[in-house]
């Protein structure tokens, strides 16, 4: 356990002291900010709703979802790999399993903050008059960081299968977009029992698990054991292929 | 402290490192020696447990590297080839982060990596961006990295690859020094190198083990590679041959090419001969131009097993290693004994007063005694 903690601790500084955690950073804070105040404009002064929006209720949210935990991710073993540093950590006295989890609660945070900016914008709204459901925040909040955590451990599965950063980018964007059109394939498969199908349904639907109970400010264990049992599947997978890759 | 037993590694059908096997004691220095792609780094990250072994095992401080990973990685502190280190990291934290993965106490590691430090002498570097040391700082900080844990066993991959002199002798003096607390094993294409730290050599050829001893050993075991190179006019260059060889101690006599208008023989012995056949030589009158005696060392023991086909072929390949001054072979002052040598440029710079024996078989040759100089004087040439 100590080993994730101080895995997690190296991901982080490494995430702040290269450019590329700061650039996302800034990325994440201006586009957040924009579609804040376009959902302010749009629910007419509404925050709670606003906020509900910006924190998985709209498009936006998904966007930044596919696009920006690949880009975190990316490099975590992909980059390792290639400049020896994962031979380093591999015979450290620190398990494979550590490693990955590590690096996604690494990956997590980051994103748990970039989308905690906008509770900055919570505040400010406070201060200026506006009443706020703080459990309604917190539980979207919480949410958020568990759709976050499913996102990045498919960023890191995409990272372990390849040694060009960019690569693992790309593949990390399109496992994500699969993640979230699994729901479509329903219309292919009518020709199964329509109860089958339904509940096959909805052990892939990401965005009406989120959407059914976090936005609307309801803790649901069984979303909460959704995300995290996804989450668990691709960290898992991503544990095996890292000690896939001492065979190559 | 290191036992590795039928260590095989294949990668596809290309078998990398085949049937290795041997057992390091306690504070011995070991080293690793092959010619690129012998199968150095992938032995050194099998003994690591980086990499899984096809067959055979492992067993470092008493643990298997694969199934009691996690024990016999505390045990190792290992400098991989590239030297791998967080680039945006300055050296204190990169030392701090090893520190917490071998759970060393705060104030320990605090005294540790003031230790190490000072050992590579990179005391002043502590808060330097490692991206930017330049690569032999950076391979000195790989090797505090390695050391800070205080690990048994310490396997550095070339660890003075893109060192300068200075600093090489002075890595080879750490690690002579670490002798006495860990077991070291290093890699190394550098022969001095491996010759002047390591009490054992362990030649890797081809995946192989090729040999495996002290060096004292390796030299004895290939005694037969010491050589007495002879160089000399004579009437009957293969009743020399026959003569040559049975003197006392010698293996086999080669005969080489024809210099002009010399011949040249690889006399392999057990010894030092030459004032054997210096004698032989004197007592039939042949007209000496080289006498050398080449002793086995580990380079020669090395070259010998990297080439061995190419070696057993005759003189020829280990002529350039012989006769460093051949090459122009001195017909020249022979020439200058022609009649229109007197046109011919000097090759050689003239040499002050230097006996000449005129061997030139135009020149009234065999009947005259060779065992006198003609002329002397280095100007006449």
């Amino acid at each position: 356990m100590s080993g994730v903690w101080i895995v997690f601790r190296r991901e982080m500084a490494g995430l702040f002291l290269t450019p590329l955690g700061w650039v996302l950073f800034l990325l994440a804070l201006v586009v957040n900010g924009l579609y804040f105040t376009a959902f302010i404009q749009v629910t007419g002064g509404d925050v709670g709703a606003s906020l509900s929006l910006a924190l998985g209720g709209g498009y936006p949210f998904w966007v930044i979802m596919v696009l920006l935990p690949p880009l975190l991710t990316m490099r975590m073993v992909s980059e390792e790999a290639r400049s020896g540093m994962l031979e380093f950590l591999l015979t450290a006295p620190i398990r494979d399993v550590s490693v990955i989890l590590g690096k996604a609660l690494a990956a997590t945070s980051f994103l748990g903050l970039l989308f905690g900016s906008n509770l900055i914008y919570a505040l400010i709204c406070m201060s200026l008059g506006a009443t706020l459901d703080w459990g309604h925040i917190a539980t979207a909040m919480f949410g958020t960081v568990l759709v976050s955590a499913l996102f990045c451990s498919i960023g890191l599965v995409a990272s372990t299968l390849t040694n060009t950063p960019l690569i693992a980018a790309f593949l990390g964007f399109f496992l994500n977009v699969v993640m979230l059109s699994l729901r479509f394939l329903e219309g292919t498969l009518k020709g199964l029992d329509a109860g089958l199908r339904e509940s096959l349904m909805r052990k892939v639907d990401v965005i009406a698990h989120f959407q059914s109970s976090f936005v609307r400010g309801a803790l649901d264990t069984a979303d909460i054991v959704f995300f995290l049992g996804w989450t668990g599947v691709f960290l898992f997978l991503a544990t095996r292929l890292l000690e896939a890759r001492r065979w190559w | 402290m290191i036992t590795v037993s039928e260590l095989t590694r294949t990668f596809g059908t290309f078998t990398a490192v085949d049937d290795l096997s041997f057992h390091l004691e306690k504070g011995e220095v070991a080293g690793f020696l092959g010619v690129n792609g012998a199968g150095k780094t992938t032995s050194m990250r099998m003994l690591t447990g980086f990499l899984p072994a096809t067959r055979g095992s492992v067993e470092i401080a008493g643990f298997d590297v694969m199934r009691q990973s996690l024990e016999a990685r505390r045990h190792i502190g290992y400098l991989p080839e590239g030297v791998p280190l967080y680039g945006e990291h300055r050296l204190r934290e990169m030392l701090e982060f090893q520190a917490r993965l071998h759970h060393l106490p705060r104030k320990e590691a605090k005294r540790r990596i003031g230790e190490v430090l000072a050992r590579v002498e990179l005391t002043d570097r502590a808060e330097h961006l490692i991206g930017k040391l330049s690569k032999g700082l950076r391979q000195r900080a790989g090797l505090a990295v390695a050391l800070l844990p205080s690990p048994d066993v310490l396997i550095l991959d070339e660890p003075t690859s893109g060192l300068d002199p200075i600093q090489r002798i002075s890595v080879r003096n750490l690690i002579s020094e670490l002798a006495s607390e860990h077991t070291v094993l290093v890699s190394s294409h550098i022969l001095p190198e491996i010759e002047a730290v390591c009490q054992r050599v362990i030649i890797l050829h081809q995946g192989r083990m090729a040999a495996n001893g002290t060096p004292e050993e390796l030299m004895r075991e290939f005694k037969r590679e010491s050589a007495v190179t002879l160089e000399a006019f004579m009437p009957d260059p293969a009743d020399a041959a026959r003569l040559l060889g049975t003197l006392p101690g010698v293996e086999s006599v080669q005969q080489g090419e024809r210099l002009g208008i010399h011949y040249a023989f690889k006399i392999r012995c057990d010894d030092d001969l030459r004032e054997d056949v210096g004698a032989l030589a004197a007592a039939k009158g042949w007209a000496l131009r080289e006498l050398s005696f080449e002793k086995p060392s580990l380079e020669r023991i090395f070259s010998r097993i990297a080439f061995e086909v190419e070696a057993e072929s005759g003189v020829k390949p280990a002529a350039p290693v012989v006769r460093a001054e051949s090459a122009p072979i001195a017909i020249t002052p022979l020439l200058s004994e022609l009649p229109l040598a007197g046109s011919t440029a000097p090759v050689e710079p003239p040499a002050p007063k230097k006996i000449v024996y005129n061997l030139n078989p135009f020149d009234s040759g065999r009947d005259r005694d060779l065992g006198k100089p003609k002329s002397t004087g280095g100007d006449d040439s």
